[in-house]
């Protein structure tokens, strides 16, 4: 059954070749369905393979590889295109298939007006293949393809709506800042091979634990090289400013990529090298400490934005920055948990604004909205449900996995009470900027009264409904995710969290905050105008994002292109230019003065001719 | 009728030719001038074959009477062409190779 594996690969890779060949000659909306059967294809298939992994015992679950083609055969080195399934893959799969599915189907609602249907779902299809290579790859090297390919897909997405300006702008950051994290993991894929000889998973994580002693330099110039891959496409400091501009393309794209998936493949990069990583500790330190400044960092940036979509991605940022906290701190399955739930219920809450956004005829400023609860009754109990799980909200999908992760905090193998008081603080951040959103866009009375916003139709609705269910009840599997993937994570333990003042300290954190936001913003209305004249200059840096990007465009951007000016005045038009043209006018000189001697007139060359041998005759005589 | 001589009629008529050639502006004369050098060439070879009792000699002179006769109908068509486009014949004046 574990043969039957490539068609994952296959289905979404026929569907992006049979959409972008057919293109415009297929039928509209019958494009959406199709694609979105490929991806469900591929869900089914996966589950089959997880049914497959339940018919073995947990410790025969492991590196089941299937070599679809030799590529590279060679003395000492060889590649092949191979899938690896194990619970760790498959695990990722049913979130990026299945959530993938979901957002396939209500795209078909979502961008029905649009003129270009078919080349979005062509490329969404791109993105789930690319996203399952780099998931099922068992080597390195297609790990970086698919890595790439996903980079690809994202930039593609997000630069959609050529017509836009900032689209555009937003696709290139974003792909120019993932490039810098591909140039670490080629780097690191290389010093892999120089140090086992090989790039197979299999084999590098068997040797990992004896190769190296712990903090060896080498692993930790491995492991943080990786981690530049990592936190570029995760988006976590000092990464992170493409993903807030990502929001540029179509909501679908957001929840689909910039939330559910390809954002958390850094996580997934972590997890899936925790035999690197374990030999690692003072990497484990620096992924917990990233991931947790991170999540209070996007969090503090996230109250105070304006943009519905902006709010959830910084919202988005800082959830990763929770799971990498996880991974960082040793507890590798409560990271990929978190993940899980966090898929479900901020594709939710992407699909939900998407839907506001689609009801409000492209408004995505909060201030703008209000009042929507009763024009959209099931986006609002959605976003309610999805809120309640962002926010952690006891018994919701949210609550299970980030009590786990804020107790590991303390608890886990690299945990401290630093570690645990940051969470707390980011716990918080998420309750309030969460209701903060919701209050602002749902409660209050409408602030734009002449707009008319309508109940999207229910191929987008009925996604909404599923997701929300599983945001309601996604906790409940957390243990089956711990003891599924626990083969993977053999060398790691969950630690011990029965602690239960902490665990309430944890509650009050994310009760607090919601508790705060409905005490500011129940009303619909802004009731801190005087805080923030009060507090007016941090008002000012958070609004501006810790002015981040200003500092690169300074730090970075501008020097660079005061150095292309001057290159381009100084060396390139008064040097290279300067000489080329200098080589070509010296020649042309020196030609003119040979080309008298072509007069063209037959006459003057016979006696040229006579003349030169008449010379050479006297030479022969007389010498 | 002594080797000198033929070497020197050779030499002379080859000399006319090229001073024919190099003096003369009408193509048709500087043709002849070509066939004068030739022949003055002939002269030679069939000269010497007879001197040194060997046959190659008249035979290649053979092979340049046909080379010549190939050689004048290629150049007379030329010449033709170049008088029926130009309506005149100077070799000063057929000069567009000039550099």
């Amino acid at each position: 059954m574990y043969s039957l594996s490539w068609l994952i690969l296959f289905l979404p890779m026929a569907g992006f070749l049979t959409l972008s060949w057919s293109g415009k000659r297929f039928p509209k909306l019958t494009g959406g369905w199709f694609a979105s059967a490929m991806v469900g294809g591929a869900f089914l298939v996966t589950l089959l393979m997880l049914a497959q992994l339940y018919a073995e015992s947990p410790a025969d679950r492991l590196n089941h590889v299937q070599t679809l083609y030799p590529w590279v055969v060679s003395e000492g080195f060889s590649l092949n295109l191979s899938i690896l399934i194990d619970p760790l893959s498959v695990f990722m799969l049913l979130v990026v298939t299945g959530v993938g599915f979901l957002i396939h189907v209500y795209s078909i609602g979502y961008m029905h007006h649009d003129k270009e249907f078919t080349r979005f779902f062509a490329y969404l299809n791109l993105f789930i293949f690319s996203m399952s290579l780099l998931v099922l790859a068992a080597d390195f090297f297609f790990l970086i393809v698919g890595w790439a390919l996903v980079g690809l897909a994202s930039y593609l997405l997000i630069g959609f709506w050529t017509d836009r300006k900032t689209a555009v702008l937003a696709a290139r950051k974003a792909f120019v800042m993932n490039v810098i994290g591909d140039v670490g993991m080629v780097i690191a894929a290389f010093m892999i091979f120089e140090h086992f000889g090989t790039l197979n998973y299999v084999e590098v994580f068997k040797a990992a634990p004896t190769a190296f002693f712990p903090n060896d330099d080498n692993v930790l110039l491995i492991t943080l090289l990786l981690l530049v891959g990592a936190f570029a496409k995760s988006a976590q400091l000092p990464l992170h400013t493409w993903l807030p501009d990502a929001m540029e393309g179509p909501t679908p794209v957001s929840a689909l990529i910039h939330a559910a998936t390809m954002v958390t493949a850094g996580v997934y990069l972590v997890a899936r090298c925790n035999a690197l990583y374990m030999m690692a500790p003072f990497t484990m330190y620096l992924i917990a400490s990233v991931g947790v400044i991170t999540a209070i960092f996007a969090g503090s940036v996230g109250m105070v934005q304006y943009d519905i979509k902006r709010v959830i991605a910084y919202s988005t940022m800082s959830q990763i920055g929770f799971m990498f906290l996880a991974v960082g701190v040793g507890v590798f399955s409560i990271g990929m948990f978190h993940l899980m739930t966090h898929a479900f219920f901020k594709a939710l809450l992407f699909l939900a604004a998407g839907s506001v956004i689609h009801g409000m005829s492209d408004e995505q400023d909060i201030r703008k909205m209000g009042g929507l609860r009763y024009a959209m009754p099931v986006t609002f109990i959605t976003f309610l449900i999805g809120s309640l799980a962002l926010a952690g909200f006891p018994l919701t999908a949210g609550f299970f996995s980030k009590e786990e992760i804020v107790m590991s905090a303390y608890s886990a193998q690299y945990g401290n009470i630093v570690f645990w008081g940051l969470a707390i603080i980011a716990v918080g951040m998420t309750g309030f900027y969460t209701f903060r959103l919701f209050f602002y866009t749902f409660m209050g009375q409408s602030r734009t009264p002449e707009a008319h916003p309508h109940e999207s139709p229910s191929v987008m609705t009925v996604p909404l409904m599923v997701l929300a269910a599983l945001s309601l009840v996604g906790g409940l599997l957390g243990p089956w995710v711990h003891d599924f993937l626990s083969p993977v994570f053999g060398g790691a333990t969950l630690g011990h969290h029965d602690d239960t003042m902490m665990e309430i300290v944890a509650v009050a954190a994310a009760l607090g905050g919601i508790i705060t936001a409905v005490a500011i913003y129940m009303t619909g209305k802004d009731q801190l105008a005087f805080a923030k004249q009060m507090l007016a200059p941090i008002y000012e840096a958070l609004y501006n994002k810790y002015y981040v990007d200003e500092i690169y465009d300074f730090l970075i951007v501008k020097p660079v292109k005061g150095i292309g000016k001057f290159l381009e005045e100084r060396a390139e038009k008064q040097g290279i230019d300067f000489s080329v043209d200098q080589v070509g006018k010296q020649v042309r000189e020196v030609s003119r003065g040979i080309s008298i001697w072509q007069s063209g007139k037959v006459r003057i060359y016979a006696l040229n001719m006579v003349a030169g041998m008449v010379t050479i005759l006297l030479f022969v005589i007389f010498l | 009728m002594g080797a000198e001589f033929v070497l020197f009629v050779s030499a002379a008529v080859f000399s006319i030719g090229a001073l024919g050639f190099v003096v003369r502006k009408n193509p048709l004369v500087m043709f002849m001038s070509v066939e004068l050098m030739l022949n003055a060439v002939n002269f030679l070879l069939v000269g010497y074959s007879n001197f040194l009792n060997s046959l190659d000699g008249q035979i290649f002179a053979l092979i340049i009477m046909t080379v010549a006769a190939a050689e004048v109908v290629v150049g007379l068509a030329i010449i033709l062409t170049i008088f029926r486009t130009r309506h005149e014949l100077d070799a000063d004046h057929i000069d567009v190779l000039k550099g």
